[in-house]
């Protein structure tokens, strides 16, 4: 396998750029079509603490799961959904309960397809098991217990295959807590990337062995630690400025499954999703205003701007008022896809997408640059140096702060984001353009001041 | 874009915009600076993060005749004094407070290689990371505040067995323990802490915090402080120092 390195936008404009539609759209599971001219809603769970206690348990409570999910979307008439499942770290260190999972929910799925014929498909996302207690182990032995578990759901039902890696997050903890811009680029930009061109290759091959979708990464890890670390307005941990040059430098990362054979939807949490999505032309997953379930964050109507699945991210499944969780933000969901798709439907959907950016553009400089033609602006950017990781994910860094520095005064910012913002600035004009030089100094650099950091994770 | 358009004011309020203080962190800073020609360029190295600066200013210091191990507490502790009391009051923020860290541990590093005697340690705690768990970027600032509030910290890490915690205290005898966990899944491992530790019959305060856990959680177990921010972890250390037993450290820290 080799990898294809993005040289140009996949979009001739950023106003081209809509919610469910992508210029190369993906066919999976039962009959749906993800990118296709409709969204479609996207029910992340997790099973409560006591059901992980044995394999029985925990296909019980996947089981339920799956029923409650596919017998409120047919209840309320919604034409399609996709299930996704972020294993607990059991299933994935045991390859074949994760498989039997798999099996479980779609023979579910199937039953409803069957029965109402209703588009749907199942996701699978193990979990990044590649570290011991005090080291990644990107590499080693964990490496073919992972794989093992992605050929278990693979042929066992799962019909997307996603994972949030963690490369480089050894380095980016350090750097994020530390104000230092340029580790967040040798981290996010050269470690994940490298990370990623690696595993997603060989995610891509058990997906094509078994006839199903190599989906996508998110750059949870790092940009969201940045996101939460930075939090609300009030809070006082990170810079908001800082936390979204860390997100502009994890798109390229991001971008790196699909240089390596994936073809999306991406993953819900990659805020980054719609930078990505501006270059690599593929479906991409979402989750904002109605996975206030698992966080907080500033812009949760804007993300919904260019989704092809849109997704609550993670709740816990037990009763509410309204029904199990599942359904209650199931439906939510589903609402909203149903407005999506209403304004896809009658000519409105780029005012619709509009207002939904227009409410959060301006609250928060991370809204502010994730929307979508601010976003696109930042694709730009990367495709410009494609070939050189490094630098790809500099020109990202490096227009980023451009574009806040110029940003439209409706954007306010506190002093400290700005000086934040000009210390930041200043980092990034003091890099070099030699990405041999980046890497030999910054590999110096960062075996001296982190002691968990191993080049041989990276193949160096 | 379509030609939607608004003022953001109608639909957002910017309440950090609004609320941000007058006076710049290097002027608040400035105010407090300890006078002394041979302390305040410590302090000051200390405020700015600067370890290099710090190892020079101490060198003078020291060559002028002062003390190292005195040092540790008449400079060093003064300038990490300004930057708690900064990030309290919301002037700077905590990337700051690590790097003031970091130089702070460079500080007490050099000052110790100057002495003759080693310096007698405020108290010893353990921190770590609940079994199961493996996010550990709150625990790492936890410990970094502490050391550099000059506590002596053994950082047993991420994901550590129950067993691991007692041995640790048996053998260390520390001051507090704190644990950290992030999901709701492992969060139970500090009842068990917790009962294991009064089984041994050691009384010691144990300080949760970490993203999944609440106060009315940590609330369920008797030795349990709940911990809010890791801004609190050298607070609780020092309420200790000073006298605070559980029931008062609970008083303290407990919000409702
Ligand atoms: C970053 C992150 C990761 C990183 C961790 C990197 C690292 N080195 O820590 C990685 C990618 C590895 C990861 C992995 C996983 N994660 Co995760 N992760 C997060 C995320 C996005 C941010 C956490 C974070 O770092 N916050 C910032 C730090 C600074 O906050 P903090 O630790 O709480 O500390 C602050 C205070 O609490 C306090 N504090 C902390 N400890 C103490 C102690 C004392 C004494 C005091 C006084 C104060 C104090 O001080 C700090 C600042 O003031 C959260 C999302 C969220 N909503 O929180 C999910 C989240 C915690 N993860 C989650 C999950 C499910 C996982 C995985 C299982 C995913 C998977 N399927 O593989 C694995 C877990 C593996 C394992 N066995 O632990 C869930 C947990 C759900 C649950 N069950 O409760 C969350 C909530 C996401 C979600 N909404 O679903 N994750």
């Amino acid at each position: 396998m080799t990898v294809n390195r993005y040289t140009k936008m996949a979009y001739a404009s950023a106003d081209d750029m809509i919610f469910g539609n992508s210029p190369n759209p993906v066919k999976a599971g039962l009959d749906l079509e993800i990118g296709g001219g409709y969204t479609t809603p996207e029910i992340n769970y997790a099973p409560r603490p006591e059901a992980g206690e044995t394999k029985e348990k925990l296909i019980k409570e996947y089981e339920r799961i799956t029923r409650d999910s596919m017998e409120r979307m047919v209840q309320v008439g919604f034409p399609s959904v996709v299930l996704e499942t972020e294993h607990v770290q059991q299933m994935t260190n045991n390859p074949t309960w994760g498989g039997e999972v798999a099996n479980a929910q779609k023979a579910i799925m199937e039953d409803y397809h069957d029965e109402y014929g209703i588009k749907c498909a199942l996701r699978h996302t193990p979990g990044d098991i590649r570290e011991d207690r005090d080291y990644l182990q990107l590499r080693g032995e964990k490496y073919n217990t992972l794989m093992e578990s992605f050929e278990e759901v693979a042929s066992n039902g799962a019909d997307l295959l996603s994972i949030e890696t963690m490369g480089g997050k050894e380095v980016f903890d350090r750097a994020i807590l530390r104000n230092d811009v340029p580790g967040m680029l040798f981290a996010i930009g050269c470690l994940g990337t490298m990370d990623m061109e690696y595993i997603w290759q060989d995610i891509t091959k058990i997906a094509k062995k078994n006839n199903v979708v190599s989906a996508g990464d998110t750059d949870c890890a790092q940009a969201n630690t940045a996101m939460f670390i930075a939090g609300g307005l009030l809070d006082k941990n990170l810079a908001h400025t800082l936390a979204i040059i860390a997100r502009a430098i994890s798109a390229p990362r991001t971008l790196a499954a699909y240089e390596a054979g994936a073809v999306g939807p991406g993953k819900d949490c990659a805020y980054e999703n719609t930078i990505v999505k501006s270059i690599a032309g593929v479906p991409i997953a979402q989750e904002g205003k109605t996975s206030t379930c698992a966080h907080s964050d500033v812009m949760g109507n804007l993300v919904m701007q260019c989704c092809d699945l849109w997704s609550n991210e993670s709740i816990e499944y037990h009763g509410e008022f309204g029904g199990t969780t599942v359904q209650c933000w199931g439906e939510s969901l589903a609402y909203d896809c149903a407005l999506m798709n209403s304004a896809l439907q009658t000519g409105q959907s780029k005012n619709l997408r509009d207002m939904m950016v227009l409410s959060d553009k301006y609250r928060d400089p991370q809204g502010y640059i994730l929307a979508y033609d601010n976003a696109y602006k930042i694709g730009e950017a990367i495709v410009k140096d494609s070939d050189d990781i490094y630098l790809r994910a500099k020109n990202a860094a490096v227009e980023c702060v451009n574009l806040l520095e110029n940003a439209d005064p409706k954007l306010q910012m506190t002093r400290f984001e700005k000086n934040a913002l000009a210390d930041a600035s200043e980092a990034l004009a003091g890099l070099t353009d030699d990405s041999d030089k980046f890497m030999s100094d910054s590999l110096e650099q960062y075996k001296e001041e982190v002691k968990v950091f191993r080049p041989e994770n990276y193949g160096l | 874009m379509t030609s939607l358009d608004l003022d953001p004011s109608e639909i957002l309020e910017r309440y950090n915009v609004k609320m941000e203080k007058a006076m710049t962190p290097d002027d608040a800073a400035a105010e407090l600076y300890p006078k002394d020609e041979l302390i305040r360029p410590i302090a000051e190295s200390i405020y700015e993060g600067e370890e290099d600066d710090t190892v020079e200013a101490l060198q003078k210091a020291i060559d002028a005749g002062k003390d190292p191990i005195a040092l540790i507490d008449d400079a060093l502790m003064v300038g990490m004094g300004v930057v708690t009391k900064l990030y309290d009051e919301g002037i700077i923020f905590l990337p700051n407070v690590m790097m003031s860290a970091d130089a702070m541990l460079d500080g007490i590093d050099f000052c110790k290689s100057q002495a003759k005697e080693a310096p007698v340690s405020k108290g010893k705690i353990v921190c770590h990371v609940a079994e199961g768990d493996v996010h550990d970027i709150g625990k790492s600032i936890v410990t970094a505040l502490l050391r550099a509030n000059a506590f002596d910290v053994v950082d047993l890490g991420r994901d550590v067995p129950v067993d691991e915690v007692i041995e640790t205290v048996k053998k260390e005898k520390p001051i507090m323990v704190t644990g950290t966990a992030l999901m709701t899944t492992t969060m139970y491992a500090f009842k068990a802490v917790n009962d294991r530790l009064l089984e041994a019959g050691l009384k010691v305060p144990f300080q949760c915090g970490g993203g999944a856990v609440n106060q009315d959680f940590v609330s369920t177990y008797e030795l349990g402080v709940y911990g809010e921010e890791a801004a609190d972890a050298p607070k609780m250390a020092e309420a200790i120092l000073a006298g605070a037993d559980l029931g008062k450290l609970k008083e303290q820290f407990h919000q409702h």
